[in-house]
């Protein structure tokens, strides 16, 4: 994984909401690799499709991306192919650098 | 400068319902901006509550949430107040579910991830701030009326048009059911889809299925041929049930099914086919009461009257009356091409004081009657009196009824077997020589029955 910071423009209008927002998606990660270790596919599948819903709208196209291949995955209880994207996720959240504009 | 006053509009008032913060957060953001006033809700329990506290003029929901799903939000919404517009939001893109939402009365469906540029174009289009005036023109365009009550089911006729929503009329022989429902149809999306309206009552019971969902070959004795089904055939646009009062019980158990479902299945088939229409219903039973003799279903009935529309009897609306026979004079003038006739003062007084138990379609067949008996242009008192007692489809024969039915059934087994007349006849029980007399004397082609690929078939 690269250490390159990824320029998110966003809003100004959304500028208070994005650091809970974000906060959020982190807790969601520890969520996801706990689910994953208890091979909680139904919570894995829902905490994705709600990643999925909210991220394109805030400005996150990709954590929308992410959100619905983990949704997908979950279904078909693809415990390697979720591990995989919630580490993509995780190093996306830790990279993305937001400009309001 | 010329000075101007501004004068502030009260903002309208959205409840937004998501069981995700971070989405209501991002709706309330988008719509404040906007100048909506928001009130949120994390559940479809809390926005219930909410909505008698609130009353607002807008509800987004999202369609999956824990508890009371945005579906069930929508119908209980909706019980109380049938018009008030809902945006449905949904995670999946699924059509079904889209179809399903729009038919229970959604104003709109969006996918998320919800674009901001989309969202606040569908929250403005269908907030009800005013009457949509071009869907209103739509609606007023081929109804002829000045009155109160007539203004006051077009303008509910206005709103419900662009929805999908169950239309339920309700009125009298001849006070216009089908031009209503025909008017919204017109003012609705799907205009350039057909309207196909289907007399329940005209169809035998054994025929009704087969002509509205269809049959497939082989499926009872004479259906040598696939066919389609009305429902099919209005695929994208409007059915009228006109007498639905009159629909069998077994065949309301179906209907009910295929408004849950969104699909039809033709008579002798394991298929299903998704189907994507706007249904208006209408009678002049009372249903209420039908429902409580167990002659009609309940769960139907409330299926079906979402929006109730009670068209007046003509002589409840004296005031329309001058208007609609000056409007068939010159249809009458126009149609024979003859110079337009008027009615005497004293004439158009009695017209206007009649009990028109035939209403709309009665008067038609008295103004029609006056204009060809009157040998002046002015048509006076005693020719009007002369027709309205001579009014000759007032109460039919024994003979004429028979008649009626007679023809209705030809032509419904003919569409049937796309004019086919061998089978035909086989479904009617009768020769084909005798078949072919009883076309002969309604004067049916069953060529025109006939799409090319079946006339094709029969002739191979």
């Amino acid at each position: 994984m690269s250490d390159e910071k990824i320029i998110i423009q966003v809003d100004p209008d959304l500028e208070e909401l994005i650091p809970g927002f974000l906060e959020n998606r982190i807790a969601d990660i520890a969520k996801l690799r706990a689910s994953l270790n208890d091979k909680d596919y139904a919570n894995i599948q829902s905490i994705g499709h709600s990643t999925k819903g909210v991220g394109g709208g805030y400005g996150f196209d990709l954590m929308s991306e992410l959100g619905a291949e983990i949704e997908s995955a979950a279904k078909e209880n693809d415990a390697d192919k979720i591990g995989e994207k919630i580490n993509q996720l995780d190093d996306y959240l830790q990279r993305i650098e937001i400009e309001y504009a | 400068m010329p000075m101007t006053i501004k004068k502030s509009e009260p903002r309208v008032k959205v409840l937004i319902v998501d069981d995700e913060s971070d989405v209501l957060n991002l709706l309330e953001t988008w719509l404040t901006t906007e100048n909506f006033d928001v009130k949120r809700a994390l559940s479809g329990a809390e926005a219930i509550n909410l909505v008698g506290i609130y009353n607002p003029d807008l509800v987004v929901t999202d369609l999956y949430m824990d508890g009371m799903d945005g579906m069930a939000l929508l119908t209980e919404l909706h019980n109380d107040d049938p018009l008030l517009p809902v945006i449905m939001l949904s995670g999946q893109a699924q059509i079904p579910d889209a179809i399903k939402a729009m038919h229970l009365g959604t104003s709109a469906f969006l996918t998320k991830p919800i674009n901001q540029n989309e969202f606040l174009e569908t929250v403005k289009r269908v907030t009800p701030s005013l009457i949509n005036k071009s869907i209103l023109n739509e609606c007023t365009k081929n109804i002829i009326y000045k009155s109160k009550e007539m203004s006051d089911i077009i303008e509910m006729a206005s709103l419900v048009a662009d929805n999908d929503v169950s239309v339920f009329i309700s009125g009298a022989t001849g006070s216009g059911k089908e031009v209503i429902a025909k008017a919204i149809h017109e003012a609705s999306s799907r205009r350039n889809h057909r309207f196909i309206a289907v007399n329940c009552g005209a169809i035998p019971e054994q025929l009704l299925e087969s002509e509205l969902f269809g049959h497939e070959k082989g499926a009872f004795t004479g259906a040598n041929v696939k066919h389609e089904g009305l429902f099919q055939a209005a695929n994208g646009g409007t059915i009228l049930l006109d007498e639905i009062g009159d629909m069998p019980l077994a065949l309301q158990v179906k209907l009910l099914r295929v408004l849950q479902d969104f699909e039809v299945r033709p008579v002798g088939s394991t298929k299903t086919y998704p189907i994507d229409v706007r249904l208006i219903s209408a009678t002049h039973k009372n249903l209420e009461e039908a429902v409580e003799n167990r002659e009609f279903r309940e769960d139907l009935y409330y299926r079906l009257k979402v929006v109730p529309l009670e068209i007046p009897n003509l002589a409840d609306r004296t005031d329309d009356i001058p208007l609609l026979a000056e409007h068939f004079l010159a249809n009458y003038a126009k149609s024979n091409k003859q110079d337009n006739k008027k009615f005497s003062p004293d004439a158009m007084k009695y017209l206007a004081g009649m009990p028109w138990p035939g209403n709309v379609r009665q008067l038609m067949n008295v103004i029609d009657l006056c204009a060809t008996l009157s040998k002046n242009k002015t048509i006076p008192l005693s020719l009007v009196k002369k027709a309205v007692h001579d009014d000759p489809i007032h109460i039919q024969t024994l003979k004429e009824a028979k008649q009626a039915f007679e023809r209705g059934y030809l032509l419904s087994v003919l569409r049937i077997t796309h004019g086919h007349v061998a089978n035909a006849a086989k479904i009617a029980g009768r020769n084909r020589t005798e078949f072919y007399k009883l076309l002969n004397q309604y004067n049916i082609q069953p060529a025109s029955f006939r799409d090319k690929k079946h006339a094709e078939k029969e002739v191979n």
